[in-house]
């Protein structure tokens, strides 16, 4: 049977490369597995007891059959634990519990969406894209990254080929729109009718310092923003209570987990 | 020689308290252990210590609340938690529906707190012992300033044991000069057993923003770089009380979890382990099981405590 809640499972690396800025890496794993965009994976391969934690990804992508599944990670090496994971190669064993957290709401009809990605917060909201074109729903993809190497490659961003509907940013103005990918939706913004605005929701995945400006600039819109959020993680599913984020809780702020709770939080009520 | 099932007997006695096997959660990996119903049934496991529980729900500390470091981690987490009358009305069913035997763990900001906490858990029928924790070095009111010598823990001790019934284990910190008297005071002062080592006191912080890891710029300790110290301090605990000892402190194997009983602890508990394999007290479990059927040991008892100097 498929699996919606979380296990603990051994996978076997069927592939893992990368250009030295993202990899992907795809598991084979006992079952298959039924995820929503936004959740995500513990993942750990390395021996020994250094690190010691699992690292969180974004889960990409799933497939497989009954009995039979694979399981897709697109990641940066930020430190030690995603290199040791970019050194690993096929055949290699790997611990996983998946999937976890709370996913994209994108049960909403007649929506136009905006998936808003920041470095490899990209990760996190591809797999919406997927969910929306099966739902021949309207949306745009909005990328930001220091520089043009700092871009995931052309063929996997949904939409890429399809003039207007993808736009890329670079600080360093070496691809695309020369500025934060902040300004560009901030440009789009302006430019879009009332009656398209009522009908407007972004994803939004990346630096906390861009889901803070994605919040201040559509809240007071009342577009409703969906940020998926990122913390140290100990445990992945709830139990450590070590990754949590303020949040608003009536008059007064309340700390909740990041793992659990979200990733996926509505913007309006994070503290940012 | 291993028994007519051909299966080796784990069962372990804390006390009046019997385990089915030596293995429990530690208190604050484990949340209220329904958390780890999607992995596996809770009650395989020899106990269920719970989260940390106070008389009124706790914030915690802010964020940033844990930092990994070499073999470890530390955690500031600041004892969050949803107050012992929430845990009463809405986890206790749940963890008996469960069939879990499981024990609270419990601090105070003062002794009367602890005192009343204590007896409002007193009345749960279902609740297999108490878990002082005496230990806590995260909030100033979590129990460091009753653990931290003898004369304190004795204290609090003696009250928290003339509020209830209900078998009371006191968790040690390590942060201290010498284990085998803080053990000895909460022996004499009525504990049924001591819980030992809580996480070590230890900071971390970056040369380049000189900035600390933690909110709370200290923080605890856990993992296998704490083993040896754990070890050592459950080795002078056995030593110097007759009560039982349940060792705490880097396990993250059946391996590990065998050392501690072979220096004489009645039970052990599994903490960080659980972060990075939700399934780790099982394996440990099976891992003990499997370990007494290659050294043909019936009980476990035959091994607890047969240290070779």
């Amino acid at each position: 049977m498929p699996f919606r809640r979380p296990r603990f499972v051994n996978g076997r690396i069927l592939h893992n490369g990368g250009n030295g800025i993202f990899y992907r890496m795809e598991v084979s794993i006992p079952d298959r597995i039924e995820f929503l965009p936004g959740q995500f994976a513990m993942v750990s391969g390395w021996p020994g007891n250094d690190p010691l934690l699992p690292r969180p990804l974004a889960i990409f992508r799933a497939g497989g059959a009954r009995g039979k599944g694979t399981v897709e990670f697109v990641y940066k090496v930020v430190g030690r634990g995603t290199a040791l994971l970019s050194g690993l190669h096929g055949g290699d064993p790997l611990q996983i519990t998946l999937p976890l957290g709370n996913g994209f709401d994108l049960g909403r009809e007649d929506r136009i969406w905006w998936l808003v990605g920041g470095g490899v917060g990209f990760s996190t909201v591809f797999p919406a894209a997927v969910v929306l074109e099966e739902q021949r729903a309207a949306f745009e993809v909005f990328l930001g990254a220091r520089s043009r190497d700092q871009l995931p490659p052309r063929e996997w961003v949904p939409g890429g080929g399809t003039p207007g509907r993808a736009h890329l940013c670079t600080d360093d103005g070496t691809a695309g729109f020369f500025g934060r990918v902040t300004d560009a939706v901030r440009e789009r913004m302006d430019r879009l009718k009332a009656t398209e605005r009522a009908r407007l929701s972004i994803l939004a995945c990346g630096p906390r310092e861009m889901l803070r400006e994605i919040a201040e600039l559509a809240v007071p819109l009342e577009v409703p923003v969906q940020a998926s959020l990122e913390n140290h993680m100990a445990c992945g599913f709830g139990v450590c209570w070590g990754c949590v984020t303020a949040v608003r809780d009536g008059e007064k702020t309340a700390y909740r987990r990041v793992c659990k709770e979200g990733p996926v939080f509505d913007a309006r009520e994070v503290v940012w | 020689m291993v028994n007519a099932a051909g299966t080796p007997d784990l069962t372990s006695r804390v006390g009046s308290v019997v385990l089915k096997n030596p293995v429990m959660s530690a208190s604050g990996t484990f949340g209220y252990g329904l958390e780890f119903t999607p992995f596996y049934d809770i009650s395989r496991l020899g106990a269920v210590i719970v989260k940390g529980l106070s008389l009124l729900p706790t914030p915690g500390n802010a964020p940033q609340r844990i930092v990994e470091t070499p073999a470890g981690m530390l955690n500031a987490i600041g004892l969050q938690n949803i107050g012992v009358e929430r845990f009463v009305r809405d986890v206790v069913p749940r963890l008996a529906d469960a069939g879990a035997t499981y024990v609270a763990n419990i601090y105070g900001r003062t002794i009367e707190e602890y005192e009343e906490v204590a007896r409002r858990l007193s009345g749960v029928a279902s609740l297999a012992a108490i878990e002082l924790n005496a230990s806590c070095p995260n909030v100033k009111e979590g129990g460091i300033a009753f653990g931290s010598n003898p004369e304190g823990l004795s204290g609090l001790t003696r009250r928290v044991r003339e509020a209830t019934g209900k078998p009371l284990w006191v968790k040690l910190s390590p942060n201290v000069s010498d284990i085998g008297s803080v053990a000895r005071a909460a022996e004499d002062a009525g504990a049924d057993a001591v819980t030992l080592i809580n996480t070590i006191v230890g900071m971390a912080v970056d040369c380049r923003t000189r900035r600390p890891g933690l909110s709370n710029v200290t923080g605890g300790l856990s993992g296998p770089a704490i083993k040896p110290v754990a070890l050592r301090m459950v080795w002078e605990a056995c030593k110097a009380v007759r009560i039982p000892v349940i060792g705490i402190g880097g396990i993250q194997s059946a391996e590990d979890a065998l050392e501690f009983l072979l220096v004489g602890a009645a039970a052990v508990q599994v903490g960080t382990a659980n972060f990075r394999n939700p399934n780790a007290c099982v394996e440990i479990i099976d891992g003990i099981r499997a370990f007494l059927v290659r050294e043909r040991l019936a009980h476990l008892d035959d091994y607890r405590g047969t240290l070779r100097i």
